[in-house]
C-alpha cells in the first residue's frame, strides 16, 4: 500500500534522510522507530506530502501528492494544530467536505464517543487542553476512513484510556486492511501491536524485519534498536 | 474550494459569537469600534492642514520611510522563514486534504485580504495626524488606505516568491538579505549624509526619498507614490507606481498560482514561525521573541546565592544584545524618543530633553509590562535559591536597572548633543531614566504580591498601567508646577527623578517578602 523507494531529503548541507527505501503493507502495522534526530520526522513529513524530496512516494500505486493518493490516506501530526475557531464538530464537517465524504455523522459522533468527547462537540479549537487537540487530531484522521494512516508520536499527552482506545484503533484498522505507519521513539507504547519494524537511525533505515522472524531469531525490539544505534554512535565516537 | 470556504465562513461567525459570549469582550470591541469610527469620521471630517502645512517633500519623506521600513522587515523575516498566510492547523489539515494546492493558495489569499482589514485600522489611527500637519487633496485619506491595500497584498506574495527561489540553496538567502540590508544601508547612508548637510531631520527626509531613483524604485517607491498623490495629485509617479504595483501582485500571484504548485514545503517554516509568534504573543513574551541570542559573550557566570540570578541574568542580557546592554528594545526606545522629539517641537524653547524622558519611559514602560522581573517568577529556581527573600528581589531586578542605565545613557547623551542640553539636565535625565525603570519593575512585583498572578494578560497589563500611573503621577504634578513657576527645565526632571527614585525604594521595600507570599507561576 504504502511504498518509499529511495527517499533522500537534503536539508542545505544537512543529509536528513538518505535513500530511505521500505514498504508498509495493507492489513500491516509498520513502526518507525529511532532516536531524535534520526529522521523520521522528515521521513513522515515527506510521505504526507509537506516536503519536496528525492525518490519516489506511492500510497496504493499513486503518487503520495496527488489528490488520489490524498484521498485515501490520514496523517495524525506530532503536535496536533487545531482551527482555533472551529469547533470539534466543525473540524470534523470541515474534513468531511474536503475529502468528499457523506453520510459521515454516524461515523463523527462514535468516534468522538469512543474517545470521551461527546460533550465536547461544540467547544471550540482554542479551549481544548493538548490531550482534546491530540483526540480531535486522531478523529479527523479517521473520519476519513483511510486505506492508510500514519501517526506521528500519537500517545503523547493522551490519557490511559485514549491510549488504550488508540491501540485497540490500530488493530481494528489492521483487520480492516488499512496500511498503519507509526513514527515514535518510545517502544513500549507499541509493543505487542506491530508487524513491521523500521530502525532509523542518522537519516538511514538501519533495520527491518516482521514480528514472526524477530520472535524466531529470540531478540526483542529494544535489544535491536540499542544495539544498532549505540553502535552507530560508537562508530562515529 | 467548498470545504475552505466553510472553513472562513465558519470561523467569522464563530468569532462573532465568541464575542458576545464573553460582555468584557463585547465591551472592548464596542469601544474599538467606536474608536475607529470616530477615527474615520475625523479622517474624511477634519480639515487639512489644520495644525501646519508641511511642504509636499516631508510628506513624501515620511511615508516612503514608512514604506521603506515596512517592506525591508516584512521581507527580511519572509526570505528568512517563507512569509505565509497558512497556520500549522492549514498545513496538518488542508495540505493533506485531497485538495489542489493552487485553490488552498487562493483560500489563504482571500484570508489576507481579510486579515488587511485590521492593518486598515491602524493605517487610519494615523491619518488624522497626517491631515492636521499636511494640506491633503479632497481624496486624500482614499490614496493613503490604498497604498496600504498594496502594501498587504504584495508583500506576502513577494516573500513567498522570494522564499521559494531562495529556500532550497543558504548562498541565494544570504545574496538576498545582504542585497536587502545594501539598500538599507544606503538609505541610512544617504540620511545621514543629508542630516548632517541639513542639520534638519524633515529636509534630510526630503533628500532622501523626493527624488526621481526613490520614488520610481520598484516595491517600495511603487507603494510611497500612491500613498503621496494624497498630497501631490494623480502624477506620472502615481500611474507608474499603481501600475506597477497591480502587475507585481497580478503577476507574482499568477506565478504562485500557475509555475509553483509545489509550495507547501515553502510555506511549513513560515507557519511554524507564525505559531510560535502567536504562541510568545499570548504568552505576554512578544519583545523577546525570536531575538538572536549569541552563543559566546564576554560575561561569566559568577556569584553565590542569590547573586548568582544576578550575573545569569546580566548573561542573558549579554547574549541578546547588540553591543554591551544595547539590545533590540534599547534602540527602538532611543529611535522612537528621539523621532517624538523631532516631530513634537517644543515652541517655548525651556523643554530640550523632558519629551524625550516622558516618551522613553512609556516606551519603557510598554517594553516592561511584558517581560522582565515577572519573567523570573515564572520559572521556579529562584524560590528554591537558599538566600534571603530581599536579597533575591534585590539582585534579580539588579540586572535590569544597570540595563536601562545604560540605556538611558545612551540615550540622553546622544538626544543631549542634538538638542544642545546641559550637562547636569542629561545626568538628571539618566537618573530619572533609571529610577522610572526601577519603579515599573517594584510596581509590578507588590502588583504580584498584592493581586496574586493575574491569568488574563490584558487585564494584568491594564493594572500595572493604572497603578504605575497612579503612582508617578504626583512627581509629574508638581514638577509640571514647578517648571511654569520658573521655567526651569531642571526643577521638572529633577523632581520626577527624586520621586521615583523615593517611590522605588519604597516599593523595594514592600515588595521585599515576595517570595515568601507569592506562589510560583508553574
Amino acid at each position: 500500500m504504502l511504498k518509499v523507494r529511495n527517499l533522500t531529503k537534503k536539508y542545505e548541507k544537512v543529509l536528513a534522510a538518505n535513500k530511505v527505501t521500505f514498504e508498509v503493507d495493507s492489513g500491516e502495522i509498520g513502526v518507525l522507530l529511532g532516536p531524535n534526530g534520526a529522521g523520521k520526522s522528515t521521513t513522515i513529513k515527506s510521505i504526507a506530502g509537506l516536503l519536496r524530496f528525492d525518490g519516489e512516494i506511492t500510497i496504493d500505486g499513486k503518487p503520495n501528492k496527488s489528490i488520489e493518493a490524498k484521498r485515501i490516506f490520514g496523517y495524525v501530526p506530532e503536535t496536533a494544530s487545531l482551527y482555533e475557531s472551529l469547533t470539534v464538530w466543525e473540524h470534523l464537517e470541515f474534513i468531511a467536505r474536503a475529502y468528499g465524504l457523506k453520510d459521515w455523522e454516524e461515523t463523527a459522533e462514535a468516534l468522538l464517543a469512543r474517545f470521551d468527547m461527546e460533550d465536547k462537540k461544540n467547544k471550540i479549537g482554542k479551549e481544548l487542553s493538548k490531550g482534546m487537540q491530540q483526540k480531535v487530531s486522531i478523529c479527523c484522521a479517521l473520519i476519513i476512513n483511510p486505506r492508510m494512516v500514519m501517526f506521528d508520536e500519537p500517545m503523547i499527552g493522551l490519557d490511559p484510556k485514549a491510549i488504550k482506545e488508540l491501540k485497540d484503533i490500530f488493530i481494528e484498522l489492521k483487520q480492516a486492511g488499512c496500511a498503519v505507519l507509526i513514527s515514535t521513539h518510545i517502544i513500549d507504547s507499541i509493543e505487542g501491536i506491530w508487524d513491521k519494524a523500521l530502525i532509523m537511525n542518522k537519516g538511514e533505515i538501519v533495520y527491518v524485519n516482521t514480528r514472526d522472524s524477530m520472535l524466531a531469531s529470540g531478540e526483542s525490539l529494544e535489544q535491536i534498536f540499542f544495539a544498532l544505534t549505540e553502535k552507530q554512535e560508537d562508530k562515529t565516537a | 474550494m467548498k470545504a475552505l470556504l466553510f472553513l472562513i465562513r465558519r470561523t467569522l461567525q464563530n468569532l462573532i459569537k465568541g464575542i458576545f459570549k464573553k460582555p468584557s469582550l463585547l465591551i472592548g470591541y464596542i469601544f474599538i469600534t467606536l474608536f475607529v469610527i470616530f477615527m474615520l469620521v475625523a479622517s474624511f471630517a477634519l480639515p487639512s492642514g489644520a495644525i501646519r502645512r508641511g511642504s509636499p517633500g516631508v510628506f513624501t519623506g515620511i511615508l516612503s520611510l514608512a514604506f521603506v521600513f515596512m517592506y525591508y522587515s516584512t521581507l527580511k523575516i519572509g526570505i528568512e522563514k517563507g512569509s505565509t498566510y497558512f497556520r500549522m492547523a492549514d498545513v496538518n489539515m488542508a495540505f493533506t486534504a485531497p485538495i489542489m494546492p493552487n485553490k488552498i493558495l487562493l483560500y489563504a489569499f482571500i484570508k489576507q485580504v481579510g486579515s488587511t482589514f485590521l492593518f486598515l485600522f491602524i493605517g487610519i489611527c494615523q491619518i488624522p495626524n497626517l491631515k492636521n500637519n499636511f494640506e491633503l487633496q479632497p481624496y486624500g485619506v482614499w490614496m493613503v488606505l490604498l497604498a496600504m491595500v498594496m502594501y498587504a497584498l504584495s508583500y506576502p506574495l513577494i516573500s513567498m516568491i522570494l522564499y521559494s527561489w531562495a529556500a532550497r540553496y543558504s548562498r541565494r538567502k544570504k545574496i538576498l538579505k545582504r542585497l536587502l540590508d545594501c539598500l538599507a544601508l544606503a538609505v541610512v547612508i544617504f540620511f545621514v549624509i543629508s542630516l548632517a548637510k541639513t542639520r534638519n531631520f524633515g529636509e534630510a527626509l526630503e533628500a532622501v526619498f523626493d527624488n526621481p531613483v526613490s520614488r520610481y524604485f520598484p516595491v517600495t517607491g511603487w507603494t510611497a507614490s500612491i500613498a503621496t498623490s494624497a498630497m501631490l495629485g494623480f502624477t506620472t509617479e502615481f500611474v507608474v507606481g499603481l501600475t506597477g504595483m497591480v502587475l507585481l501582485i497580478i503577476g507574482t500571484s499568477v506565478a504562485l498560482y500557475r509555475l509553483n504548485l509545489d509550495y507547501y514545503e515553502d510555506v511549513l517554516e513560515g507557519a511554524e514561525y507564525i505559531e510560535a509568534a502567536v504562541k510568545a504573543k499570548r504568552e505576554g513574551n512578544n519583545v523577546n521573541f525570536n531575538l538572536k541570542i549569541k552563543n559566546k559573550v564576554n560575561q561569566k557566570l559568577s556569584g553565590t546565592g542569590a547573586a548568582a540570578v544576578f550575573f545569569r541574568r546580566l548573561l542573558e542580557l549579554r547574549k541578546t544584545a547588540f553591543f554591551l546592554f544595547l539590545d533590540r528594545a534599547s534602540v527602538s526606545v532611543i529611535i522612537a524618543a528621539i523621532i517624538f522629539k523631532l516631530v513634537i517641537p517644543d515652541d517655548t524653547g525651556i523643554l530640550t530633553l523632558s519629551y524625550i524622558l516622558f516618551f522613553s519611559v512609556y516606551v519603557l514602560f510598554l517594553f516592561q509590562v511584558q517581560g522582565g522581573t515577572g519573567k523570573e517568577l515564572e520559572k521556579h529556581y529562584i524560590f528554591l535559591i537558599p538566600d534571603s527573600s530581599p536579597k533575591k528581589l534585590f539582585y534579580a531586578t539588579l540586572a535590569e536597572h544597570i540595563k536601562n542605565f545604560f540605556d538611558g545613557t545612551v540615550l540622553f547623551v546622544i538626544s543631549g548633543i542634538l538638542f544642545k542640553s546641559s550637562l547636569l539636565t542629561i545626568i538628571i535625565c539618566i537618573l530619572a531614566y533609571t529610577f522610572f525603570g526601577a519603579v515599573y519593575t517594584y510596581g509590578d512585583v507588590l502588583t504580584r504580591r498584592i493581586f496574586g498572578r493575574i491569568h488574563s494578560k490584558g487585564t494584568q497589563i491594564f493594572i500595572k498601567a493604572i497603578v504605575n500611573i497612579l503612582m508617578i503621577l504626583p512627581g509629574l504634578i508638581v514638577g509640571g508646577i514647578l517648571v511654569a513657576a520658573t521655567e526651569k527645565e531642571i526643577l521638572l526632571v529633577g523632581v520626577v527623578a527624586l520621586w521615583n527614585f523615593v517611590l522605588a525604594v519604597t516599593l523595594f521595600v514592600f515588595s521585599a517578602g515576595i517570595f515568601k507570599n507569592i506562589e510560583a507561576a508553574n
